[in-house]
């Protein structure tokens, strides 16, 4: 018991400069973040003997700790010019940049920033939805943050234009925030980007908070560098007929954890869980989602696609409650992928909870490779058969793209995905074209 | 154009075609006629290179170069077609774009300028007119959800923006009915040339009566068992199969 004391406390000192600065923080966040500390020590880094991470071994991340920074990220292509909207750059989680302007009807501020100035009105949200009790990473994240993005729009405000937050690595651990809030009946677009080089841990924590009639669009391009760590926890609360749509991009990183939790706290609401992931060589990749259908008439649709090659693994897990009180529940539940060679593999599981009896819920997992038939029929017109299986791969994972509302961000995807799958002739032409 | 000398196919282990001699010459039509499960498709795929069909002996030269031993990429930009009998279905690959993609291979391997998106647009119009095929078709997926009678026609739309010397039809009759045969019929003798060749493989004599063949050949359990001129298809309609498979069983070589 002593030693368990002892060593806890040495691995609270090699925190000690969290409780530094926590000391000028508002006593309620200074609460929030002790036991978060604590529960972290207590649940340590999942391993994989631990159910929810049986397929996505962690087992290094007490190292990175100690690595050297990461070389600079480069950030210059990550602004998405063209996309429209408000950047803000933070470099290992603190603001380093804005480009562009604030749009009407909503703050974006630095946490950081605002937690000195007025942290008014942050008591409710900030560390409000994103539970970590069950959460290690989560914990870790709410006890150690420093700053992050926090989003708030005014009731009725709708606002156009995306906010765009860049999350660049600059050291060997970063801790990643952000808090959206949107008022009743208003809208809001977020995108999240995370890139870096080298090798380093982001572990990232998104909470959103959907007000009555509230419309909260979310998208995340996890583009880390493929040596990297990347963990990230977005959890969402959504009131009253709100909706709640998160695209999760996973390109990256050498190993990357996506829990993806969503509460549909009111009636009337809906959600739509997305995502595609396209991994290669030694890359892993495990998309977590949850959807707690806690109220009656809500909707929730998920549709993940996946490409995998070389030896890449992935993991899906999707799990749907639907509570006693939650009649007329409507989930549809999707995950969809194409393996490329014999040594990739993918693990998926739907998982779903029923205790209502008047609910309409459906799920499908299917695993398949390029089609024969199809590569031969293009290979007979002329076409080179790596191109072939480019195309095909293409015409796969776009079909994901789809659930993307915002235009220029597919368009961004797109060309993304093209390169991913090193397409000798880069053909912008052609990818409007292959829209159906 | 195309030599075809004593070719033996297997599938798993199992023969198929059993020595089949054929010589098309250019500008020449042949037809290949047979029962079903004759080999006629066999014949056809083992032309265009599909794989899963092993050549046991025999060899097929077109234009003087060993045919087999040429990917079936490099056989299509040499000027090979197949339509297939079974049009395949690619999802999320429009019509359109897929067409782009193959005649620029085509034209790239002869040493041409690719074209640009709105130089195929102009070929896609010209092309598209006598096949009488909605527009909408080249905006959706390639042979998704198109009735039977639209993926025959998608092939021989194909066909003509390619512009092969050596067109082998599969069966693009099936499933047509008479006013969609005869478009089909109409958009390959708008092809007919001089130096371009065609093997229209079919079950029935009916499409040769649009599409007048210089030669009928007639296959039987993988063999050609007669060959003649375009009259021997209205005598094969008159006699049915069944002649034919006497003459299977003692199979005599007979001159064209
Ligand atoms: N992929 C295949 N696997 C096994 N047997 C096949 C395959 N394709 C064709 N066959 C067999 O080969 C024979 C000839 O078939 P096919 O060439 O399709 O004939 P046709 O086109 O004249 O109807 C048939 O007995 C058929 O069952
Ligand atoms: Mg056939």
């Amino acid at each position: 018991m002593v030693a368990v004391v002892e060593d806890l406390n040495a691995r609270l000192r090699g925190f000690e400069s969290l409780r530094e600065r926590a000391a000028g923080e508002p006593e309620w966040l200074q609460r929030r973040r002790r036991p978060a500390l604590e529960r972290f020590f207590a649940l340590g880094i999942p391993t994989v003997k631990n159910e929810e991470y049986k397929y996505t071994n962690l087992s290094a991340l007490p190292q990175v700790e100690f690595f050297d920074a990461p070389p600079a990220a480069d950030t210059s292509a990550a602004a998405y010019r063209g996309l429209g909207g408000f950047t803000l750059r933070f470099d290992s989680g603190r603001l380093a940049a804005a480009d562009g302007e604030v749009p009407q009807g909503v703050s974006v501020r630095s946490i950081a920033e605002r937690l000195r100035n007025d942290p008014d009105g942050l008591e409710s949200l900030l560390g409000a939805c994103a539970a970590f009790e069950d959460h290690a990473l989560a914990a870790r994240n709410t006890a150690c943050f420093e700053d992050g993005a926090v989003i708030e729009v005014a009731p009725g405000a709708v606002v156009e234009e995306p906010i765009h937050l860049v999350f660049a690595a600059a050291s060997a651990v970063s801790n990643a925030r952000v808090l959206i809030a949107a008022g009743r009946n208003s809208q809001v677009r977020v995108i999240e980007s995370y890139i870096g080089a080298g090798k380093y841990w982001t572990n990232a924590v998104t909470e959103v908070y959907a007000g009555e009639n509230a419309v909260v669009e979310h998208y995340r391009a996890q583009l880390e560098s493929v040596e990297a760590f990347h963990t990230g926890c977005f959890q969402a609360v959504q009131e009253r007929a709100s909706k709640v749509s998160t695209f999760s991009l996973s390109f990256g990183a050498a190993v990357a954890r996506n829990d993806i939790n969503t509460r549909l706290n009111g009636e009337g609401c809906e959600c739509a869980l997305d995502g595609l992931y396209a991994v290669k060589g030694g890359q892993h990749v495990d998309h977590h989602t949850a959807i707690d259908h806690v109220m009656p008439h809500c909707n929730s649709h998920q549709l993940y696609k996946g490409v995998l090659d070389g030896s890449a693994t992935g993991v899906f897990n999707g799990k749907i409650f639907v509570r006693r009180n939650a009649q007329k529940t409507d989930a549809i539940q999707n995950n969809k992928n194409l393996l490329l060679s014999d040594k990739a593999d993918i693990n998926t599981k739907p998982q779903l909870e029923i205790d209502a009896n008047d609910v309409r819920c459906t799920h499908g997992a299917t695993i398949g490779q390029l089609d024969a038939a199809a590569l031969f029929y293009m290979q007979s017109r002329g076409i080179d058969v790596e191109r072939a299986r480019n195309l095909l791969t293409y015409a796969f994972a776009a079909d994901a793209l789809e659930r993307i509302r915002l235009e220029p961000l597919r368009t961004h995807f797109e060309n993304l995905l093209l390169r991913t799958f090193a397409d000798k002739t880069e053909d912008r032409q052609g990818v409007t074209e292959w829209r159906p | 154009m195309l030599e075809i000398k004593d070719l033996h196919v297997s599938i798993e282990g199992r023969a198929i075609l059993k020595g089949i001699d054929l010589s098309v010459g250019e500008g020449e039509v042949h037809a290949v006629m047979g029962p079903n499960g004759s080999g006629k498709s066999t014949l056809a795929s083992v032309l265009a290179g599909r794989e899963g069909y092993e050549v046991t002996s025999g060899a097929v030269t077109y234009k003087g170069r060993d045919l087999l031993e040429t990917a079936p990429e490099i056989r299509a930009r040499e000027g090979v077609f197949m339509a297939f009998q079974y049009p395949v279905e690619i999802p999320g690959v429009t019509n359109m774009y897929f067409l782009r993609e193959a005649l620029n291979a085509v034209r790239k391997h002869r040493g041409e300028e690719e074209l640009s998106a709105g130089e195929f647009l102009k070929v896609v119009r010209e092309k598209i007119g006598p096949l009488q095929m909605d527009r909408s078709m080249l905006k959706r997926a390639v042979n998704e959800g198109f009735s039977g009678g639209e993926k025959k026609r998608n092939e021989i739309f194909q066909m003509s923006i390619l512009e092969p010397a050596l067109a082998i039809l599969d069966e693009t009759d099936s499933g047509l009915d008479i006013d969609a045969l005869k478009i089909v019929a109409a958009g390959v003798n708008g092809l007919r040339s001089a130096n371009r060749s065609f093997v229209v493989v079919t079950h029935y004599q009916r499409l040769l009566n649009y599409i007048v063949p210089d030669y009928v050949h007639v296959l039987a359990d993988g063999r050609i068992v007669k060959s003649g001129g375009k009259s021997l298809a209205l005598e094969l309609e008159e006699k049915g199969y069944g002649w034919t498979e006497e003459t299977a069983a003692n199979p005599q070589p007979v001159g064209v």
